[in-house]
């Protein structure tokens, strides 16, 4: 059975309504098993209540939603005894120790002999680092000790999907690179749905990502595609030198009286021209835009390629998309 | 030991096969419920609370009777303003007597200390955050309930019931040599804790319904304080509340026929424990952590 395309996580229509705020309007979401999949979106977006509702802890107004397969109002608890949560600001019982309460979960999906949960429990404790601090009360945890309780004990169940909610958002960068360290290591074992809304992290661990604002889906693709920006449309990078403005206008001109150009934007950079070309057809311009430029040989290009977005460009240009509608 | 998988079982369960782990017992309304119910023991039991409800109980009501038993004997004949022992028992026997006064003083003190000890089990538990986390495990909100009621229920029994009760009784055997009959004691040690278990789910239903504990402990202890000032007037409310079961537990203790206000007093308190059960775990079914 092949089950790299397997959907851990699907939701249909999904709505949360409060009194007088709608929190998600029809959720529409795809994870496909052993992915890491960045659930992305400002504060208040519905990620938090997305999550809860697919573990349970809260009902949808409509639509519906499966994990594995299973039907979230109908069989959470069949559900959470494949899941490993963390919260967005995790609490536990303060004067248990970080044993305790990785001992506490365990119990929640295993029995067996005690000494056997007991070296899983230990297993864990390793994996997150917290070996120094696992026999000490939670309430004199720092936070970043608290996240790392947090990952321990959703992963000591070996869950075949971790939910992390905002799983570094409290985090100084040490946390957070430890916290993404320790999902790397996670990822060919498990599926990852995380929400956050730190666009580095996002793009440096992330397969899949979805952008949720106010509540409904902005956009949903794998990293690498929505990175690559527009669907239509395909932007080049171009530097280029050149000692007369003639021969650089000719080679715009013929450029842009191509069919398949949709738009060049021109600026000057450190006594260099730079051209930004959005094209539609991605082949004629790997076939045919250098050579169009490079007809006058007294220009020189001097860097060539496809632009590259960043999250943050395209999570701004989508979710300013979505609000000035 | 050795775990035999199926290929189509998920993958941690084949994991912790490996170490000799299996899956936990209980689905449904009982999935986590031996867990919970370990740890909610444990409260009780595992932490110094037990020793603290030792020593106050203890302190409380022993302190009370035996303070009736050997120290007011001896005070009254040299401060003559005091009342004397056969004053305080109204005329029954010492054996008899301090067992009325243990167990008036054990409902009222009893049904305080209850509520106390169960306003802050679901409101805690909501505000902190650590109910979320619980039942973002197979946990069945239905057990999260009936093991805070049931470890209350136990803890209740064990130190404002069952450990007072047999220092009272050590404490009249010293004091006359006698040992009350213990049948009708553990009977009228019963309708006590019925009382207090009227009061335990009433306060764990309210801590489920509230966000705070205001109105938890403002509408219990109205039940209590304003149901006993009520009583004065409409005596009949008896009939519903156990407003009156001290009278009931002396009656069963004393072995006297109990009347019928007495009787439906017993059997609306049980009905309505049973509600207040029911309501708590129907309301927290719904309730969005």
């Amino acid at each position: 059975m092949d089950t790299s395309n397997s959907l851990v996580i699907e939701t249909q229509n999904l709505t949360k309504t409060y009194k007088e705020a709608q929190a998600l309007k029809g959720l529409n979401l795809t994870v496909k098993q052993n992915s890491i999949f960045g659930f992305l979106g400002p504060n208040g977006a519905g990620k938090s209540t997305t999550i809860k509702i697919l573990l349970g802890l809260i009902q949808p107004s409509a639509g519906q939603a499966t994990v594995f397969g299973h039907d979230v109002t109908r069989d959470s608890v069949k559900i959470r005894k494949r899941v490993g949560y963390l919260a967005q600001d995790p609490r536990y019982y303060e004067h248990m120790t970080a044993r305790q309460i990785i001992d506490y979960t365990g119990r929640f999906f295993y029995r067996g002999p005690k000494d056997l949960l007991e070296a899983r429990v230990q297993e864990v404790i390793e994996l997150v680092g917290l070996e120094n601090k696992a026999d000490r009360p939670v309430h004199g945890f720092s936070g970043g000790e608290r996240q790392r309780l947090g990952i321990a004990q959703a992963q000591v169940n070996y869950p075949d999907l971790l939910i992390l909610d905002e799983p570094a958002a409290s985090l100084d960068p040490m946390g957070r690179h430890d916290v993404l360290e320790v999902m790397e290591k996670l990822r060919k074992y498990t599926t990852i749905f995380y929400s956050t809304h730190i666009l580095e992290d996002v793009q440096r661990v992330s397969d899949s990502v979805a952008i949720l604002n106010q509540g409904a889906l902005v956009a949903e693709a794998p990293i690498n595609e929505l990175l690559a920006g527009d669907k239509g449309s395909t932007m080049y990078d171009i530097t280029l030198m050149s000692e007369t403005e003639a021969a650089l206008a000719g080679a715009r001109e013929r450029v842009v009286s191509q069919s398949w150009v949709q738009n060049l934007c021109v600026t000057a950079v450190d006594g260099l021209t730079c051209w930004q070309v959005s094209v539609t057809d991605e082949a004629a311009a790997e076939d045919q835009l250098q050579r169009l430029i490079l007809e006058d040989r007294s220009l020189k290009v001097k860097t060539f390629g496809r632009k590259t977005y960043n999250l943050e460009e395209v999570f701004l240009a989508l979710v300013e998309k979505e609000n000035s509608k | 030991m050795t775990v035999q998988t199926h290929p189509h079982v998920s993958r941690d369960l084949r994991l912790a096969a490996r170490q000799g782990l299996l899956p936990a017992r209980g689905s449904g309304w009982l999935a986590g419920f031996g867990n919970m119910l370990a740890k909610e023991m444990g409260e009780w039991f595992r932490t110094r609370r037990w020793l603290w409800q030792l020593l106050i109980w203890s302190v409380i009501l022993g302190g009370l009777i035996a303070f009736f038993l050997f120290v007011l004997p001896v005070l009254s004949t040299l401060m003559a303003g005091l009342p004397t022992q056969e004053q305080v028992f109204v005329g029954t026997p010492p054996e008899v007597g301090a067992m009325i006064q243990f167990f008036s003083f054990l409902v009222m003190t009893g049904t305080i200390g209850a509520i106390i000890l169960a306003q802050d089990e679901i409101i805690q538990e909501k505000q902190s955050g650590t109910a979320a986390w619980i039942l973002s495990k197979p946990a069945a909100r239905q057990g999260f309930i009936l093991t805070k009621l049931l470890s209350n229920a136990i803890g209740v029994l064990v130190f404002i019931v069952a450990i007072p009760g047999l220092i009272i009784l050590g404490e009249i055997f010293l004091a006359t040599h006698k040992v009350p009959a213990l049948a009708p004691f553990v009977a009228g040690a019963g309708v006590v804790w019925l009382a207090l278990f009227f009061y335990i789910s009433l306060v764990i239903m309210l801590g489920v319904m509230f966000e705070n504990r205001g109105p938890v402990l403002g509408i219990a202890f109205g039940v209590l304080w304003g149901g006993m000032i009520l009583r004065n007037f409409i005596p009949q409310i008896l009939y519903v509340l156990p407003l009156g079961m001290e009278g009931v537990a002396l009656g069963v203790v004393q072995g006297i026929p109990l009347p019928a206000i007495y009787v439906s007093e017993l059997i609306s308190t049980a009905v309505l424990s049973i509600l207040f059960t029911l309501v708590a775990l129907w309301r927290f079914q719904k309730i969005e952590l």
